[in-house]
This record gives C-alpha cells, sequence and structure tokens, in this order.
C-alpha cells in the first residue's frame, strides 16, 4: 500500500481516535469491574464519531477486535456496539480476531478496503475485558496443533523467560526497564497527556462509588526497584526472572479510531491525523512469540519503501518487558523514541483493545511533537506480529 | 464362529472369516494384565507362528474386561538394581526386538485398548500400527514410569514423540500422567475411540482401510526416521520443561529430567539408534537408588492394598460388608473433608451436625472438593450437582438411624466426643461399625463409654483429606478383627492407605513427627536461623520445614498434642517451653499472622513473608548456649530423632510391621518416597553409621540415646526393615 502511489481516493486516513482510561482487571477493584466490555466499546465508538464530524450515515462498517468473543463481547459484538453506539443501522459490521494484535489488524484490514476501493467510512476498534472474560476459561485449543513444540508456548510468560534466559536478560534490567514505563505513564498522565486520547466514561472507585474513569488505574507513580525485587516470580516457580512487576497487568478498556479515504476525509471535512502507508503481518516460532515485532516492523517499513532510520516514534506493545528489552535490542530502536509517555507495563493492556490502544497513543504523541513518521507494532501469542506505519499529513 | 487355532496360557488366537486374527491378552494369576515371563513366551511363540504362516492383519486386544494391559510386573523391576548393566540392556534389548515384531512385513496390527494400558503395556499398544482406545471409564494410557524412577524401556520414548509430537509425548512421560481414551484420541495417540461394544468391530474396520491404502507403510516409515521440530521450539521445549521439571523435583528426582534428555536426543536419530540411547537411559537410571526406592514405595502401597489389617487374607471383595450406608457426625473440616471423600468414590453419605449454620456452610465446600477436576482445576458443576443427589445432610442424629458405619468427627473434647458415641451407639444397629476420627483421644477412653466396644475403633483421617492418603485405624483394647478388617476395607474403598497401630499416645504418624518438630525448636535455642532449618529439612525432601509446619498446624494444637504425648516420650524428650510462651502471645502460626514467621493475610491464603523479628526476643528467656553446627549435622539433628522413634515404636508392637511405617510417613507427613520412607532411609545410612552419628550427638542428653534395638541391628547388620 506504499502511499506514493496511490491516489486520495485509495489512500486511507485517521481522522480521529480515543480510547477509555484502562482498568486493573479486578472484580473487587477494578474500575469497570460493574462495567461491561461491550459498553466501553460503544463509548469510545461514538466518540470517535463525534469527534470526527463524520456523517454518521457514511459509515460503511465497524471492525472490532477482540479476543475473547464469547458471553458479552460473543455473538458478532461489533454489531452490537454499532447499535450501542447508536450507528445507523445501516452501518454493516465485523468482529475480528489477530489475538493481542486485534484492534491493529482492524485498522489494517480497514484501510486495506479503502486501498482496495472498497468500504471507505469505518470505525476500527478493539475491546478487551479480562476481568470478565479471562483469557485462560473455555480454552480448548488441540494439542496436535503443538504437537512440533510445546502447550508452555501457550503460557506467554513462559515465552518471555525463554526470552530472558536466552538472551541473559537480566531480571534487573528488566525491571528498570519496567520502571522506567510506570515513571514515564505517571509524568505523561500528570502532564494531561493523555487528556485528548481518553473520553471518561462512568465506572466505580475501589470502595464502589460512582465515579468517571479518566485514569489508567495500573500506572504506580511510586513504584521502586526495591519493591519489584521483593516479588516471587510470576511463571516459573523460584528460578523465573519474570514477575508480575515486568509483565502486563491485566486490564479493561476500549479504543477505536475512525478511518476513510484522504478524499473522502476532505470532502466531509474531517480533521487529517494520519495517512496509512503501509500495514505487515509475520508467522515466527510460537516459542518466540515476543519477538513478532522485530520481522513485522521489517516487513512493514520496507513495504512503505522506508527505513528504520526514518521512523521519529515507536510505540512497541509491552507485553513484557523482557520481550520489549529483545525486540528494541534486535530492532536497535533508541529507548528515546519507544513509547515515550510510557507503554502497556504501566498503563495495563486489554488485549483485544490494545492495537488500537497504542496507535491511539502514538498519532497523539506524533501531533504533540510534530513528528511525520511513526511506527505501531505488537506481538501477538502462539507466534505472529503485526505493525503498522504512519505518517503525519502536513 | 471363529475357531480357536492355538493355545498359549497367556493368549488365545482366533481367526475372522476375513482373514484378520484376534490375539486376546489373558494373563492369569494376577489382578491386571501384566508382562510375565510367560506372557512374553507366548507372545514370542506366536509372532513366530505369524512368521511361518503370515496373516493378513492382528487384532490385539484383552478378554480382561478393564485391563488391557498395565505394563511390567513391578516385582522384577525392583531387582533391576541388583543386575550387571549389561544385562539391564539385554532385558531391554529382547523387550524391543519383541515389540518390533508386533507389526509384520506385510501385515499390519491394531490395538484394541479397552481399560488400563500403562508402561509396557503402552509400548505394546505404541508398537501396532494402529491402536483404538474405548470410550469406558476404566481406559487409561499412560506412560508412569518416572513415578516409579525410570523411563519406558521398550521404545516408548521413541515411539511416542514420532506418533504425537515431542512436546506432548514429553508431556505424557515426563509426569507420567495418563489419559483417557478421548483425550488420547484427541493427541492422535489413537486412531479412534469408539464405545467398548464396538472396539473389535472397529479395529478390524481400521485393518481394512489400511490394507486398501496400504498407509501403514507410510505410518512405519515415519516411525523410522528422525523427528522434524523446528530449532527454536526444541530450545524452548527443551528449556522451559526443565524448569518446570526442576522447579517440581527440586532435584531429588533424576528420571523426569533423564527421560526429557533421552526423548529430545532420540528426535534427532532415526528409530533404531534412538532406541539404543534410550536403553543407556534406562540403564542409568537402574544404577540409581532413588528408583530401587521409588519402586519398593510402589510395592508398599500394593502390600498395603492386599493387607486385610489383621493378618487374615482380605476378604474377596471389599465391596461387601458394612460401609454400604455410612454416615459422618461432625460437618467441621475434617468430616467434611471425609464425606467429599466419600462422594468421590461414588458412595451415597449421610452428614449430621447438630448446628444447622456449620451444615450449611459445609455442604457446598463438599460438594465442590468432592466435584474437583484435577484436569480443569476447577470444581465441575454439573457433577456436583449430581453429587449433591448422594450427600444426605441432616441436623437430626436420628438421621444416621439406618447407617452401618459411623464416623464420628466433632471437635477434639473428650466429654463431647464420649457423648457423642453413646448416641450414636443408641441410634445405629447393633451390627453397625462406629469409628471415631481422632489425633488425640485415647481410644480406650472413648472406648468406654460404649456398650459394645468390639465395634468401635479409631479412624484417623489426616489434614487435607482430600490429598493426604494415609489412615491411621487404631484398635482399641476390646476392638475385634472383625471391626478392624471393616475399617480397613472402608478406608480402601476410600482410596487410602489405612496402616493398623495399637492405641498409644500420638498413635504412629505424631509419636513419630514430634521429636523432629521437637528438634527444629531446640536448633533454634541454640541460635540456629530458622529459615536454614526449615531449608534444610526441604533439602533433605520434606514438603515444608518444621517450623512452617508448626506455623501451619497451629501453635495452640500442637502445644496440645505434645501434652498428650508426653506420657510416652516425657522422659527422653522434654516439652519445649517455647511453644507455650509463642501460644501465650497469641501468635498461633498462619491463623493469626504470625508464629515463627510473619504472614500477609490469615489462614489458607496466608503468604510468608519473612521470619518474625520478633521470634529472638520470643526466644531470649529460653536460649541455650550457641553451637556452630554445619548443614549435615543440622539435617541429622532433625531426622536422626524421627528414626529412633520408629525403632521404639517397632519395638512397642505400635505396628505389625515397619514397612508400614515407612508408608506411613510417606502418606501422612510427605516424607521423601524417594528416600523410600524412614527406615529406608536409616537403611541406606545403615545401624552403624547411625550409631557412629548419634554419638557425636551424645551431650544432647536421652534423646540421642540408641534404643538397644538399634545395637542389635548395628550387630547383626539386618536391615531396620525388609525389602519390600
Amino acid at each position: 500500500m506504499p502511499s506514493s502511489r496511490r491516489s486520495p481516493e485509495t489512500t486511507p486516513v485517521v481522522v480521529a481516535c480515543c480510547r477509555t482510561a484502562i482498568g486493573r482487571a479486578d472484580s473487587q477493584r477494578g474500575q469497570f469491574r460493574n462495567v461491561r466490555g461491550d459498553e466501553l466499546a460503544a463509548a469510545v465508538v461514538a466518540a470517535v464519531v463525534e469527534r470526527s464530524g463524520v456523517d454518521p450515515v457514511t459509515i460503511d462498517d465497524v471492525v472490532v477486535g477482540a479476543t475473547q468473543q464469547r458471553g458479552e463481547l460473543g455473538g458478532n459484538v461489533a454489531r452490537s456496539i454499532g447499535l450501542l453506539a447508536g450507528l445507523p443501522l445501516t452501518t454493516a459490521a465485523t468482529s475480528v480476531n489477530r489475538l493481542c494484535g486485534s484492534s491493529l489488524q482492524a485498522l489494517a484490514q480497514a484501510c486495506h478496503a479503502i486501498a482496495a476501493g472498497a468500504e471507505n467510512v469505518q470505525v476500527a476498534a478493539g475491546v478487551e475485558h479480562m476481568e470478565h472474560l479471562p483469557m485462560d476459561s473455555d480454552l480448548d485449543i488441540h494439542p496436535r496443533a503443538f504437537a512440533g513444540s510445546s502447550r508452555g508456548v501457550l503460557s506467554m510468560g513462559l515465552t518471555a523467560e525463554h526470552l530472558a534466559s536466552s538472551r541473559g536478560i537480566a531480571r534487573r534490567r528488566q525491571e528498570e526497564y519496567a520502571l522506567e514505563s510506570h515513571r514515564r505513564a505517571a509524568a505523561a498522565t500528570a502532564a494531561g497527556q493523555f487528556a485528548t486520547e481518553i473520553i471518561p466514561v462512568p465506572g466505580l472507585d475501589p470502595q464502589g462509588t460512582f465515579m468517571l474513569a479518566d485514569r489508567d488505574q495500573s500506572i504506580r507513580a511510586d513504584t521502586s526497584l526495591e519493591a519489584m525485587a521483593d516479588l516471587p516470580p510470576a511463571f516459573l516457580p523460584k528460578v523465573g526472572s519474570v514477575t508480575a512487576a515486568t509483565s502486563a497487568p491485566l486490564s479493561d478498556g476500549a479504543a477505536a479510531m475512525l478511518v476513510m479515504s484522504e478524499a473522502e476525509a476532505r470532502r466531509q471535512g474531517c480533521p487529517l491525523l494520519a495517512r496509512v502507508l503501509a500495514t505487515a503481518v509475520v508467522g515466527l516460532p510460537p516459542a518466540v512469540m515476543g519477538l513478532g515485532p522485530v520481522p513485522a516492523s521489517r516487513k512493514a517499513l520496507a513495504r512503505a519503501g522506508l527505513s528504520q532510520a526514518d521512523i521519529d516514534l515507536i510505540e512497541l506493545n509491552e507485553a513484557f518487558a523482557a520481550q520489549t528489552l529483545a525486540c528494541l535490542d534486535d530492532l536497535g530502536f533508541d529507548a528515546e523514541q519507544v513509547n515515550l509517555r510510557g507503554g502497556s507495563l504501566a498503563l495495563g493492556h486489554p488485549l483485544g483493545a490494545s492495537g488500537a490502544r497504542i496507535a491511539t497513543t502514538l498519532l497523539h504523541t506524533m501531533q504533540d511533537r510534530q513528528a511525520t513518521l511513526g511506527l505501531a507494532t505488537m506481538c501477538i501469542g502462539m507466534g505472529q506480529g503485526i505493525a503498522v506505519v504512519f505518517e503525519a499529513v502536513g | 464362529m471363529p475357531e480357536s487355532l492355538a493355545s498359549f496360557t497367556t493368549l488365545t488366537v482366533e481367526h475372522l472369516p476375513a482373514g484378520i486374527t484376534v490375539v486376546s491378552l489373558a494373563v492369569p494369576g494376577h489382578a491386571q494384565n501384566v508382562m510375565t515371563e510367560g506372557f512374553l513366551w507366548d507372545l514370542g511363540q506366536l509372532l513366530d507362528a505369524f512368521d511361518r504362516e503370515p496373516p493378513r492383519g492382528v487384532v490385539f486386544q484383552s478378554a480382561r474386561p478393564g485391563s488391557f494391559c498395565a505394563g511390567a510386573d513391578v516385582e522384577r523391576l525392583e531387582r533391576l538394581g541388583d543386575l550387571p548393566e549389561s544385562e539391564v540392556a539385554a532385558l531391554c534389548a529382547r523387550g524391543r526386538r519383541l515389540l518390533d515384531r508386533l507389526s509384520g512385513p506385510a501385515w499390519p496390527s491394531v490395538a484394541v485398548i479397552d481399560g488400563v494400558c500403562l508402561g509396557g503395556g503402552l509400548e505394546l499398544a505404541l508398537a501396532c500400527d494402529l491402536r483404538v482406545a474405548t470410550t469406558s471409564s476404566r481406559t487409561s494410557l499412560g506412560a508412569p514410569e518416572v513415578k516409579l524412577g525410570l523411563l519406558p524401556g521398550w521404545g516408548g520414548t521413541v515411539r511416542l514423540p514420532r506418533l504425537i509430537g515431542p512436546g506432548p509425548a514429553i508431556e505424557l512421560i515426563v509426569t507420567g500422567e495418563p489419559v483417557n481414551g478421548t483425550r488420547a484420541a484427541t493427541l492422535g495417540l489413537v486412531d479412534a475411540c469408539v464405545p467398548p461394544e464396538t472396539a473389535t468391530a472397529s479395529a478390524v474396520a481400521l485393518l481394512e482401510q489400511t490394507l486398501a491404502t496400504n498407509d501403514f507403510q507410510t505410518r512405519r516409515q515415519r516411525q523410522a526416521a528422525p523427528v522434524v521440530i523446528d530449532e527454536t521450539e526444541r530450545e524452548f521445549l527443551e528449556a522451559t520443561s526443565a524448569a518446570l521439571i526442576l522447579g517440581r523435583t527440586g532435584g531429588h528426582y533424576p528420571a523426569p529430567l533423564t527421560a526429557l534428555d533421552a526423548v529430545l536426543r532420540g528426535c534427532d536419530l532415526p528409530a533404531a539408534e534412538a532406541a539404543a540411547g534410550e536403553t543407556a537411559a534406562f540403564v542409568q537410571l537402574t544404577r540409581s537408588p532413588v528408583a530401587r526406592q521409588l519402586v519398593r514405595v510402589f510395592l508398599l502401597g500394593e502390600r498395603n492394598r492386599r493387607d486385610s489389617g489383621t493378618g487374615d487374607p482380605p476378604a474377596a471383595d471389599v465391596a461387601v460388608g458394612a460401609g454400604q450406608r455410612p454416615a459422618v457426625v461432625g460437618a467441621g473440616i475434617m468430616g467434611a473433608g471425609i464425606v467429599a471423600r466419600h462422594l468421590r468414590s461414588g458412595i451415597t453419605t449421610t452428614l449430621v451436625d447438630i448446628d444447622p449454620e456449620t451444615l450449611a456452610r459445609s455442604v457446598p465446600g463438599i460438594l465442590a472438593e468432592a466435584a474437583w477436576d484435577r484436569h480443569t482445576q476447577a470444581s465441575d458443576p454439573q457433577r456436583a450437582v449430581q453429587l449433591a443427589g448422594m450427600l444426605r445432610a441432616s441436623t437430626d442424629r436420628a438421621a444416621i438411624a439406618g447407617a452401618d458405619f459411623v464416623i464420628e468427627s466433632v471437635i477434639e473434647r473428650t466429654d463431647l466426643k464420649r457423648q457423642v458415641l453413646a448416641e450414636i451407639e443408641a441410634t445405629v444397629a447393633a451390627s453397625a461399625i462406629i469409628c471415631t476420627n481422632t489425633s488425640t483421644n485415647p481410644i480406650a477412653t472413648l472406648a468406654a463409654a460404649l456398650t459394645d466396644p468390639s465395634r468401635f475403633c479409631g479412624m484417623h483421617f489426616f489434614n487435607p483429606v482430600r490429598r493426604m492418603k494415609l489412615v491411621e485405624v487404631i484398635r482399641g483394647p476390646a476392638t475385634s478383627d472383625a471391626t478392624v478388617a471393616a475399617v480397613v476395607a472402608h478406608a480402601k474403598r476410600l482410596g487410602k492407605y489405612p496402616v493398623v497401630v495399637q492405641d498409644s499416645p500420638g498413635f504412629l504418624v505424631n509419636r513419630v513427627l514430634t521429636p523432629y518438630l521437637h528438634e527444629a525448636v531446640e536448633l533454634l535455642r541454640e541460635g540456629i536461623d530458622p529459615a536454614r532449618i526449615d531449608r534444610l529439612a526441604r533439602r533433605f525432601g520434606m514438603p515444608l520445614g518444621p517450623l512452617e509446619l508448626y506455623d501451619m498446624v497451629g501453635l495452640d494444637t500442637a502445644f496440645y498434642a505434645g501434652l498428650v504425648m508426653a506420657s510416652a516420650i516425657g522422659e527422653r524428650i522434654e516439652s519445649s517451653p517455647v511453644i507455650p510462651a509463642l501460644v501465650k502471645a497469641g501468635r498461633l502460626g498462619r491463623k493469626t499472622g504470625s508464629g515463627f514467621y510473619r504472614y500477609r493475610g490469615r489462614g489458607h491464603d496466608a503468604r510468608l513473608e519473612t521470619v518474625d523479628e520478633r521470634l529472638a526476643d520470643a526466644l531470649e528467656p529460653y536460649r541455650l548456649p550457641d553451637r556452630s553446627l554445619r548443614d549435615a549435622d543440622i539435617t541429622d539433628r532433625l531426622f536422626l530423632p524421627m528414626l529412633l522413634e520408629a525403632l521404639l515404636v517397632l519395638d512397642e508392637g505400635i505396628v505389625r510391621d515397619g514397612r508400614d511405617i515407612d508408608l506411613a510417613v510417606i502418606h501422612a507427613l510427605g516424607f521423601p518416597a524417594f528416600r523410600g520412607g524412614l527406615l529406608a532411609w536409616g537403611d541406606s545410612l545403615g545401624a552403624t553409621e547411625v550409631l557412629t552419628r548419634l554419638a557425636r550427638l551424645a551431650d544432647l542428653g536421652p534423646r540421642m540415646v540408641p534404643p538397644p534395638r538399634l545395637r542389635d541391628h548395628a550387630a547383626s547388620g539386618r536391615p531396620f526393615v525388609p525389602e519390600s
């Protein structure tokens, strides 16, 4: 999809994006423990439509990513979300699943439709409620799918342990990385840098009092290396190096982006945030799923006709500190380009929502810093990676 | 009609009209089909006959319901350590050669697995071209060799990864856990899972299909070749499996890691070379004392199953006799656990507690525990609903009127127990068995409350009932043999190991535990760090250190139990002043958030944080002169007094056989199975070495004085306990 060769009619642009604050998936204290996942998603979908100024009847499709499509997120939840958000009955809807890459996938395939001259105005969103729909319940993956590997690859934590031990990423280095993620997230929150991207939605405070949730709940401004050093290994008893502090917290949240062709955006007078220059997905051995961003980023950059040096800002989803560090080591990214407002280790990782969340944070950071080129990329369980390249519309 | 053409002692052979030969296994003289010499000889003869006159295809099945083949005769495994390496290797090679012939050059074979298919039995099935399992609840396929400190030695580590992939194969071999027929089909371990009635017909259909397509030849090529595995996935598999094994075994059990290594090495090689590697690994494991002890422990369990508890041969069928209509009185933690165990064993049970609140509180927990699904690690709600129909809960003692077996499990207050027992006796039929679940009350004292103490007996379950397999069956002075036999049989129905002991303070388990707990506190008083004491006990192989155990049991409970024991051991082992001091300070262990250690949270969810910093102050008034001790000294101090106590227990005739002590400490205290039990551990040191070590501890006083029995053993060189 290199943009240089494409006409404005088939060039996808993001015209609005936003997210909920991210809640802890905690039945006692989680700020969204009383809110259904589909309601969170409907709130962000309605918000992007309103923010963009788009004429709702022109919206062709709603594409929603979620990893646990059952219960309150079951039965083509994208359709319920569209209806809950008050979109016209003529707007179609589909639900997609590429595990943690689900809502980046939603964005990617919406852009592909635009490039193909198919559906044009679309909402790409993602949602996860890890408290209401735990990721490992009702799961019965065929054991023969892993005949050539092992069931251990279904534990993302074990794959992170493996990267840590096979690459000598010490526990202390993981903790220093996680600490910096919290420091950045706390600083960005204090400076109001998330104020534009977060739309407040109703929730509960820990005591059970109604509140408008507008802050990410997992950020620990007061954490320290000493506090982290006390934690036991989370996945490999006694011998492991990955702990709760160096793994992304279980989370509830939603994010949405509105995309359409550049020509349509200009016709409707919508703001032009960024073009989507290229997307890419890759497969790799499940045991090293955490390295997914490495080949995915390279593939997407090559498709955009860009090199790594051209990229100003990067959002790389922090599933685990060990996994993020392994990717940064391989890609040679400078820490001052990556996750400037903190990453999922601090903000939380509502699986299906995280792709649209990192893209939303990336576009807001690019705008604030007047950056030109940005990259959003994630690792995906069972061995995949996904990446999307954005270009600010000057 | 098919006609029997050949006859063997362990096999029958029939020819079906279509030219398919059906071989049915039935090994006489064993509860299960096991691979006896006779069976192997018969099989060799049969395969010779097939060489001379090849069949079109062969079905291997069992003529015995519920048992395909349970593998090697375990009593033969116990002697492997005594054989020279070359002889063990030759045994492996001979077995493999025999199994290799289960599929002929031109004829395919299929195994019909209806019932238990374990170890060598699984290897036999794997050696066939195809497998059909049945949906029967008795069907289970597994490679339990690691549980005996060994690995599959007849080609299992070679065939399994080629058939189902290295990851799933390692899981089966390294955990030793079996799978049912449905799961086996999903794994690809069997080619179909069908109802038992259609199993033979399905096997014949599979044979016809493979004969028509010749695909058994393709399968054989795949089984002979190395396994293709992505290098990254292999590294991950090896690293994570090794780390998980080490976490679980603490490095005490060599078999799982050796098996992991054998499977992975074998993947890179053609099957024939991989098999040679398997044999080398198998031989290596038979050299380890761990394998010998694990086989011994397995045989201790088998011995227990055959033991009626009275010296008489066991009744032919334990399902008959008292215990058809059991009732439990008292719905506390123990009573609830006992009832849950009954429901799990499929036994309809009455539960009575006069307090409606206690009763109502206990029922959901009982059902949840009884419906626990090991595989999903969760309670199965549907099963819980079914089990609810088997639980009759009542606040009215009259509800036990129809019971033929009553277990009283009210709180440990002698007067209350006596009153409840008298009421039970007045309510049930004169033939009913009455038991008390107690850890501290003398059976004689409780029996005095009954008009007919001959049908009364102690039945001491251990907490948590779901996990601890031991039950002490305590004979009172008047308990009849028939009562003991009935209680033993009932405990076996519950899947427990019953050990019959004489009525005496602490019975067996708490008696041998006491010196160990006591010594841990003495070490503390001598300035040894509590965490070090517990670490060394765990390194020895205990699941918990003694001070952690104190905190878990509760220091008040331990104090009370210690008082009871004083009459038996008080002359040698003074009760420690430290425990009452901590109890007085309200530091009772996990239940109060603090004991020897400090905990975050209380009770079940309490998480150990650190040694309680106030401990040093609490110990101050009771400090003994500091001793500087090596790790080995501390281990000796903890475990040698236990061994001495066990020898005294034998002297006093509290158990009938030393093997009961070994079985009991393993299944009630988690004493390390790889050491074979307390007395077997003593034997691994030898009586003379024990004396030498005790001499170094002589200044500690009477508790380290060798009992006469120890000197006798040192003089005669006889072991403390027979092998199995």
